[in-house]
């Protein structure tokens, strides 16, 4: 009658390290509070590292989701860096008023570019916009603004107008509407259904009615008119200086708007580039994320190697009668590596588990809800199932590594010294 | 090496001369250190097989020395080991392991035995370790062995649960799991009381009996030594004395060798 661990072990572990994993698991099992210790060891760093990023990767997704659901991803337009199409939260600055009667450049096959832009990879969506600067005026005081006309179905999709509304409506917008931002209204003391007059940079002036007010809390924002509005306003007849692409990918804008670059003759500008700093700032918590788990798994790593080499010493004796049966130094030290092995194993998915416990709970609570926005999570955690399996794999590794020096320090005792 | 006649390869072994196990010539050791310290001055000695060589000295004088160079846990200063005829100072490190797994058992003062394991675990160590998993007839075969000193009771019990004299016993067995040429036994009753001590040496003695295998025992014991076939008293660094001469003659003769199990 075999024992159930003899069966187990015959069936999966290879003939030739059965007595070395027979051995190492005798030692974890034997080993009481330090087996625990070491486990725990190996856990805690693994419980850190999903943990952290978990949150680490979560708020970066936040951050960059808060920061791009607003923007377009891809600008297209004529080479020619103005006029800024959207206000940089960086640098108010930007919304300041370009003083040049000029007329914008324009695309002039603009609806073949839209077809041919809606079938490339990660696109999502396309608008077709005429964007320019102006000046609003009540009466007297003119304030400077950007003037934006497009589809409002299509670009309330890629810049959202309708969810920020404070008062009145954007979507059916029909001519001669016009939807700004509260600092406007402010400004210029108004509020919907009250009539603004916009003059453009190229001395064009219409009368607008206020059709709704919106608030997107960061700086001055644009006025919202329709296609045909603008187009008379700028003097473009038909045509639009601007397509706004909205990806799937944020992060895979480059490639997109080098090939749109290399497919159009016009100039494709991601959303990073004028975001560069928030970017910068988000690749430094990532850095950050990957040297606290370092850290982390260097640290447990340390514990285990510590650990192991008490047990090497308290096993001495074992290890010299071993020898003086015939067992070969490479055996003895696969016994202590597979020891690491195991306690890496059973500590990483012991961690694993409690890490994603621990970031699912967290996720759970939410801040008070802001009244017609959907509640935020407290604490933007994501758990990603890549992240633990490497968390996993990365534990496994040091500790095995850990692991070499106490085992080769267990292989080359010399029977005789160990054994008096 | 260049034979031009066609001599046979068989070697003849006369009747009762059983086989050479172990022989050494000029076998020297000094210990190096802040002081050197020497031990042996060049023994000759020759073990056969069948035979029970009981090896006695003064403490310091070099027994433990000797033993631990003859199962090739010690490299010898000067002079040649060789073990079934092969000198081991041409193995290497896997040689000399193979060679203390296939060819040599040790039992030592303490038992060393695997707190890990059980008895019968522990007394298939060796076999363990040299196949990954012991076959049935192993088994079967250690199983009688353990029987036949007494433990086949206490086969599924660890170390800390048995005797001294019981744990020693299954150090026995455990060295003669693969079945090797010799064993060494460096005081396998010195940690025993007088009674127990002398059951250990009974069963070591029956041991070789049945099977042939060749005992080398270390003993300050008088009482055993003399119920040795021979007895190899070191002082001085060197042999001074083999008595029991024409006695292990004897027994070579006229005790049968049967193969256990
Ligand atoms: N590793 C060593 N380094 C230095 N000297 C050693 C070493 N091992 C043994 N010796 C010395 O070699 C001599 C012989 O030691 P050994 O253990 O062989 O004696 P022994 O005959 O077995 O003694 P005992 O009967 O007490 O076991 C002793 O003087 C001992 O101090
Ligand atoms: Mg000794």
């Amino acid at each position: 009658m075999k024992p159930f661990g003899d069966i187990v072990i015959s069936a999966l572990i290879p003939k030739a390290y059965r007595f070395e994993f027979r051995l190492a698991m005798r030692h974890l099992l034997s080993g009481g509070l330090q087996t625990i210790l070491t486990i725990s060891a190996v856990a805690t760093g693994v419980i850190i590292v999903v943990f952290i990023t978990s949150l680490i990767f979560g708020l970066q997704n936040m951050m960059s989701v808060l920061l791009t659901e607003s923007i377009p991803h891809v600008t297209v337009q004529v080479e020619d860096p103005k006029p800024k199409p959207i206000e940089d939260p960086n640098n108010p600055t930007s919304s300041r008023i370009e003083v040049s009667a000029s007329r914008l450049k324009f695309i002039d096959n603009w609806d073949e570019v839209v077809t041919m832009l809606r079938g490339l990879p990660n696109v999502s969506d396309v608008a077709a916009v005429v964007s320019g600067q102006g000046f609003a005026s009540k009466g007297a005081n003119p304030i400077g603004v950007t003037v934006v006309g497009a589809d409002p179905e299509l670009l309330d999709v890629i810049t959202p107008i309708t969810r920020d509304l404070v008062s009145g409506r954007y979507k059916s917008l029909s001519s001669d509407e016009i939807v700004i931002d509260t600092e406007l209204a402010k400004d210029l003391n108004v509020t919907v259904g009250e009539r603004i007059r916009l003059t453009s940079s190229s001395n064009q002036a219409d009368s607008f009615t206020v059709a709704g007010i919106y608030n997107r809390g960061q700086g001055r924002g644009s006025a919202y008119v329709t296609l045909r509005n603008a187009q008379s306003l700028f003097g473009l007849g038909t045509s639009v200086n601007i397509v706004y692409l909205k990806v799937h990918d944020i992060y895979a804008v480059d490639d997109l708007s080098n090939s749109i670059m290399a497919l159009t003759k016009y100039e494709a500008r991601p959303w990073t580039r004028d975001y560069s700093r928030n970017l910068t700032n988000m690749q430094m918590m990532g850095i950050s994320a990957y040297l606290i788990s370092a850290f982390s798994l260097i640290a447990s790593a340390f514990a285990i190697a510590s650990v192991l080499i008490v047990s090497v010493l308290q096993k001495s004796a074992q290890i010299g009668i071993l020898k003086s049966m015939g067992a070969r130094q490479s055996q003895i030290s696969t016994v202590f590596v597979f020891q690491g092995l195991g306690v890496a194993i059973i500590g990483s998915s012991v961690g694993a588990v409690v890490g994603t416990a621990i970031a699912y709970l967290l996720s759970l609570p939410t801040r008070p809800a802001v009244a017609g926005q959907e509640p935020l999570a407290l604490f933007p955690v994501k758990i990603i199932p890549l992240y633990i399996g490497l968390a996993m794999l990365a534990a496994i590794i040091t500790t095995v590594i850990a692991a070499v020096l106490p085992a080769r320090r267990a292989a080359k005792l010399n029977p005789v010294d160990v054994m008096r | 090496m260049a034979s031009t006649t066609s001599t046979p390869i068989t070697e003849v072994i006369p009747i009762g001369d059983p086989p050479i196990v172990i022989e050494t010539r000029g076998l020297k050791k000094t210990y190096f250190g802040k002081i050197d310290v020497p031990v042996l001055f060049g023994l000759d000695i020759e073990i056969r097989a069948r035979e029970f060589l009981a090896i006695v000295g003064q403490s310091g004088s070099g027994k433990s020395t000797l033993l631990n160079i003859l199962g090739a846990l010690d490299v010898p200063t000067a002079g040649t080991v060789l073990v079934n005829g092969v000198d081991i100072s041409t193995l290497d490190e896997d040689g000399l392991a193979r060679l203390r797994s296939d060819e040599v058992g040790f039992i030592f003062q303490a038992h060393y035995l695997l707190d890990e394991f059980t008895c019968l675990e522990n007394a298939l160590m060796p076999i363990t370790i040299r196949h990954g998993e012991a076959s049935d007839e192993d088994r079967e075969r250690v199983l009688k062995l353990l029987e036949r000193v007494g433990l086949g009771d206490q086969i599924n019990k660890h170390p800390d649960e048995m005797s001294g004299g019981q744990n020693q016993r299954c150090a026995i067995v455990r060295a003669l799991a693969n079945q090797p040429k010799i064993v060494l036994a460096d005081e396998p009753t010195g940690n025993l009381d007088s009674r127990s001590g002398a059951e250990v040496f009974e069963m070591m003695r029956e041991m070789n009996r049945l099977s042939g295998v060749a005992f080398v025992m270390i003993t300050h014991d008088d009482r055993l030594a003399q119920a040795a076939d021979r007895i190899l008293l070191i002082e001085d660094g060197n042999i001074v004395e083999i008595t029991n001469d024409e006695h292990k003659k004897k027994v070579d003769r006229l005790t049968p060798v049967k193969e256990l199990a």
